[in-house]
């Protein structure tokens, strides 16, 4: 690891200026330090967010909806049972989520601003698309993590983070603010479209801080639910997620949304799926028909088409799950 | 002949599945062994590790711990390229970095021989994570830095990585002689014969994967030398093999050679003698004048520390009559840059009473890293293969599976000697093991599962090791005046709880407590004993330890009869005590008038029997739930059952056996090595991606043995342990699913990606897809 530089601003407009090229910001550094180990990331600075007051714990408002700091642990809003009445998800998503030592020092803000797990993009032999090099290697190498749709811009790495597709079913957003203002996106947006052929996997700006959560009250009349596959029982990354979420009312789903993790670069809508359940009730058939209308797009390579009859399998347990309970 | 002169014996001795003829030194004679019911007071009882506070509050020492005054600290720069020629090192840069003490590499390090090679550091590099070069700093991460300082010119050669590539002859030959040799081979009866003339014939191909050892400590080495004195601290499972090691290296005697280890965080095979890590260590150490640490890192560990090589097998079962008729079973091994290579073929030979039998074992080089022994080499792949075809078979035979082993396992004779097994109770592990797992619930097609769509299913699969044991091995045990004792032998306990035996039998033949011995082990100034490896320690050490203390317990007594004015043959030790008649005095007591003496009992291991066959059988039963629409698995429990002779200590015993169904689970499930082709690159350098069973993964775990002792095997009636719990568990597993999805598991680990492609190949075959399925 290369000799680094240490800074502590104490308020987000200090941090902004301090933030840059070569100068990223520090959390919880479960993953930054990984990427620093493996020289990945090799900034000239560090600039740690935690001496910075109000970017932890959560509130909610009636009518302003719910309110997260991004340097809240994981594991803190995993036990909050309030949090877990207001948006149950969230427990749900985290249950299955790193190791609870991850989960102590993971922070919100890190888990959905996390780099992506590729094997490619973490080997610095590896001059990949998106470190600036001209192609994939998982594109004919080993791919059995990687993504099955959406990769427009050649790179098949997947989003891994558990909570964002939690938060894009609920219709969540994110704050971000820099020494000019601040401005909110949705957690949505916050992925890099990767149509848009930019080597940059987030849409966060050099010198903004990602500095809280918000899930509008919409969102957080929505049911909500989350489905991961792993290949072992605790401490992986999804193999496939699903987090499905909807109005309820009278058996019917409404503004129902159905998100998938670990499939393609960002957190993937299943539009034809969400479609197909809009305003109906859901039973055993229709969970199975509309399950099938996932990923029809997808183009798997070598190792990873099982993700998509797992996708589908995990769409179908969702929205039963959804419709049920 | 006076026994107690030493000499020369020719003895047969088995190590990791291969049984040779080897000389020994003895001395002494031996003692009947314990015989079955004895009343014994240590030995057998449940005994808490002597060592087990100190490593759990964080006191005990590991080679990783040790910080000596003014060290150096070594990393190492390794090949980026699968196959490349070294032409040319420009370190100057590096050795301007401000902390770096030195660089060694192909074209300044001294001749240093090591396997075979002359040098440690090749100038034609065979995968990627082959030493180039080594820093000496003053901090590891001055040492890292300079690593990135160091040019080299690189002729970068074609290359092969994956097995079945390896095997093909269009693929670049690593070796002139090709890239396969036979490595092993054996046939009897009619093979053919029997095949053709078969109501039922399997026909399978398996595949199993690379599996990582990937212990908790990595392979490391601090040297220092004093004057030319020089000693080794070192993670290994051979003090002994470490300091001939260096011998043929650095040319200079056992001597001047000191090997120390005091505790270490396992090896699982990989740390069976001096590493090229040990080596550069003490270069330097002589070079620089001070203390080296040269200790590996996990991305390390996983390029470069050894591996169980993925195989490729062909298994064909015959039945006839409802017997097994034949087995034919060929063998690829993928070597990688290692020497040696296992024999998947040992079960299929050895474990059941089948009249015709073909195998072939092969050993396919490729540039990856090497080979090396892990934990029941060859036996955990062979037995996955060789078990899931003979239930493929009884399922095609319509008989239940462990009867149709039943009827092969009952033979008291060796198939592959012809001797006469010293004991076998393998019918005993099935009885004990289809009880308690409830075999009677198995059905053909499995069962349903407690979700919807899930399947459960029951699996069972054989045990066959040695673990009988060797001679060399000698200990000595002082007693003291007060009635303490100091077992002395240069073992190494790799965390099988090797201190504890050795304390209870020392403690058992003195009639003192386990906590009265104290116990020196881990050091070449220590009388010899073999490597920790091959499940031989307590079976080659303990019959030396227990010779020690009797020696030493014989002595004193003597001693005692004349002081004490009675016939020594009236006199007992026991609880700490000597005595005739019921009238007990203490040791001390005895003695108190002789205030300073030392007592030293010797002891070493005896040859082994002739004209017959020791071997450890067992039984895993494994109940299974599978979900598969989502290729999950979940072992919901093993019953292990294990004839391994005589239990020294139930504790330590079981945890052995849980450790090695875990590792078992890991093969069978979850740990897989992933390499780039195109590169050679290993993709899984961490235990992110490496993935060995979480707490979440493991079942319950259902111990049992048999626990009767071979009384004929040696003194203490015990056989191995370190390696029987984790043969049979894969195939039980593997078993369990097939029986519970009805669609054959051929490729180890079975992760949900295979899963679910099995699942998919067996509905695109139409329904049921019974051996229709093929493995990816």
């Amino acid at each position: 690891m290369k000799p680094f530089a240490y800074a502590r601003p104490a308020t987000v407009a200090e941090a902004s200026r301090l933030l840059g090229r070569g100068s990223p910001a520090i959390a919880g550094g479960t993953d930054l330090l990984g990427l620093m180990k493996g020289g990945i990331a090799v900034p000239e600075r560090l600039v740690d967010l935690s001496g910075i007051e109000g970017l932890r714990g959560w509130s909610r408002e009636r009518g302003a909806g719910l309110r997260i700091g991004a340097l809240t642990p994981l594991v803190d809003l995993e036990e909050d049972d309030r949090l877990a009445r207001s948006l149950p998800i969230v427990r749900e998503a985290l249950a299955d989520a790193a190791t609870l030592q991850l989960k102590g020092m993971g922070t919100i803000g890190g888990n959905l601003l996390q780099r992506n797990r590729c094997w490619y993009f973490r080997d610095e032999a590896f001059p990949c698309w998106l470190k600036g090099g001209i192609r994939c290697f998982a594109a004919d190498g080993e791919s059995h993590y990687h993504a099955v749709v959406g990769t427009d811009a050649g790179c098949n790495r997947v989003t891994p983070s558990d909570l964002a597709p939690a938060l894009v079913a609920h219709d969540a957003q994110v704050r971000l603010a820099s020494a000019r203002g601040t401005r909110t996106v949705s957690v949505a947006d916050l992925f890099t479209d990767p149509a848009l052929h930019r080597r940059e996997e987030h849409t966060i700006r050099p010198g903004e801080i990602l500095t809280h959560v918000v899930v509008p009250e919409a969102g957080l009349q929505r049911r909500g639910t989350y489905r991961k596959a792993m290949d072992r029982k605790a401490w992986s990354f999804a193999l496939v997620s699903v987090a499905a979420a909807a109005r309820v009312r009278e058996g019917r789903l409404r503004d129902v949304r159905i998100v998938l993790g670990s499939v393609a670069p960002i957190p993937w809508r299943a539009l034809e799926a969400e479609q197909a359940v809009e305003g109906t009730t859901v039973d055993d058939a229709q969970a199975r028909r509309a399950s099938e209308l996932v990923l029809r797009d997808a183009v798997p390579l070598k190792d990873n088409a099982y993700k998509i009859p797992l996708a589908r399998e995990l769409v179908r347990r969702a929205l039963l799950r959804l419709a049920g309970a | 002949m006076k026994s107690d002169h030493a000499r020369v014996v020719r003895t047969r001795v088995e190590f990791e599945g291969e049984i040779t003829d080897e000389l020994a030194l003895i001395q002494g004679d031996d003692v009947e062994a314990w015989p079955e019911g004895a009343a014994l007071e240590k030995v057998g009882r449940p005994t808490p590790r002597i060592d087990g506070a100190s490593k759990v509050t964080g006191r005990a020492r590991y080679t990783h711990d040790l910080r000596l005054p003014g060290m150096l600290h070594v990393r190492i720069l390794r090949s980026p390229y699968a196959r490349a020629r070294v032409r040319r090192i420009d370190a100057s840069q590096a050795l301007a970095l401000a902390g770096v003490r030195g660089v060694l590499h192909r074209f300044n390090a001294p001749k240093a021989a090591f396997r075979g090679e002359e040098t440690i550091f090749r100038d034609e590099v065979r995968f990627v994570g082959d030493e180039v070069a080594a820093v000496a700093a003053t901090s590891e991460e001055i040492a890292a830095q300079a690593l990135r300082l160091i040019t080299v010119d690189y002729e970068v050669l074609p290359h092969v990585v994956d097995l079945e590539e390896a095997m093909d002859d269009a693929s670049p030959r690593i070796d002139e002689k090709g890239n396969v040799e036979e490595a092993a081979k054996h046939e009897r009866g009619d093979v053919a014969g029997a095949l053709r003339e078969a109501d039922v014939v399997v026909e399978a191909t398996y595949r199993t994967s690379t599996q990582l050892h990937n212990s908790f400590e990595t392979h490391g080495a601090v040297a220092t030398w004093d004057g030319d004195l020089l000693t080794v601290h070192e993670s290994t499972q051979h003090v002994f093999g470490v300091r001939q090691g260096l011998q043929a290296a650095l040319r200079i005697p056992y001597g001047k050679i000191r090997v120390l280890c005091e505790n270490m965080g396992g090896g699982f095979g990989s740390k069976g003698g001096v590493g090229k890590y040990t080596i550069i260590a003490a270069l330097f150490a002589r070079e620089l004048g001070l203390p080296v640490r040269c200790v590996l890192d996990r991305g390390e560990e996983n390029l470069a520390a050894g591996n169980r090589s993925a195989t490729l097998q062909r298994v064909s079962v015959a039945v006839k009559g409802g017997r097994i008729t034949a087995l034919a079973h060929d063998s690829w091994s993928n070597a990688g840059q290692g020497r040696w290579v296992a024999d998947p073929t040992g079960p299929t030979k050895g474990l059941y009473d089948v009249p015709n039998v073909r195998a072939r074992s092969y050993k396919v080089m490729a540039n990856t890293g090497s080979l090396s022994a892990f934990r029941a080499p060859g036996y955990v792949e062979g037995t996955f293969a060789l078990e899931a075809a003979i239930d493929e078979a009884a399922d095609r035979a319509r008989i239940d599976p462990l009867e149709l082993r039943r009827r092969h396992a009952a033979g008291e004779h060796d198939p592959m000697s012809g001797l006469r097994y010293s004991l076998k109770r393998l019918i005993d592990c099935y009885d004990i093991g289809a009880k308690e797992i409830g075999w009677s619930r198995r059905k053909p097609g499995g069962l349903r599962g407690s979700a919807p769509g899930t399947r459960r299913g029951l699996g069972m699969a054989s045990q066959l090791w040695g673990g009988s044991g060797l001679p060399p091995a000698y200990a000595m045990v002082h007693l003291n005046p007060d009635g303490t004792a100091v077992a002395r032998i240069g073992t190494q306990d790799i965390g099988t709880g090797t201190r504890t035996i050795i304390a209870q039998i020392c403690a058992e033949e003195l009639g003192i407590d386990v906590d009265a011995v104290r116990v020196e082990i881990g050091d070449t100034d220590s009388p010899y004993a073999p490597i920790s490896a091959g499940s031989l320690t307590v079976s080659s050490i303990g019959p030396a330890v227990r010779l020690a203390a009797r020696d030493a317990r014989e002595q004193l007594l003597e001693i005692a009869a004349g002081i004490m004015e009675v016939p020594k043959t009236e006199l007992r030790m026991q609880r700490g005590s000597i005595g005739a008649r019921g009238a007990l005095r203490s040791i001390a007591k005895v003695f108190e008038d002789l205030q300073n003496y030392t007592v030293i009992g010797r002891g070493a291991r005896m040859p082994n029997p002739e004209d017959v066959s020791m071997k450890t059988f067992g039984a895993h039963f494994a109940e299974v739930e599978v979900d598969p629409r989502t290729g999950e698995v979940t072992v919901e429990r093993v019953v292990a059952v294990h004839d391994i002779g005589r239990v020294i200590d139930p504790l330590t015993a079981r945890s052995q056996v849980q450790g090695g169904v875990i590792q078992a689970l890991g093969f069978a499930l979850t740990e897989e090595r992933h390499v780039d082709r195109a590169t050679g690159r290993v993709l899984s350098t961490s235990l992110e991606i490496y993935k060995v069973p979480t707490v979440k993964d493991v079942p319950k775990i259902v111990v049992r043995f048999v626990d009767v002792p071979d009384t004929e095997a040696n003194n203490i009636g015990a056989k191995g342990l370190g390696e029987p719990p984790i043969i049979p568990t894969a195939g039980a597993i593997a078993n369990a699913v097939s029986n519970a999805l009805g669609i054959r598991v051929r490729h180890l680990p079975l992760t949900p990606r295979r899963l679910l492609q099995l699942v998919a190949a067996a509905e695109a075959e139409g329904a049921g897809g019974r051996g229709a399925a093929r493995p990816s």
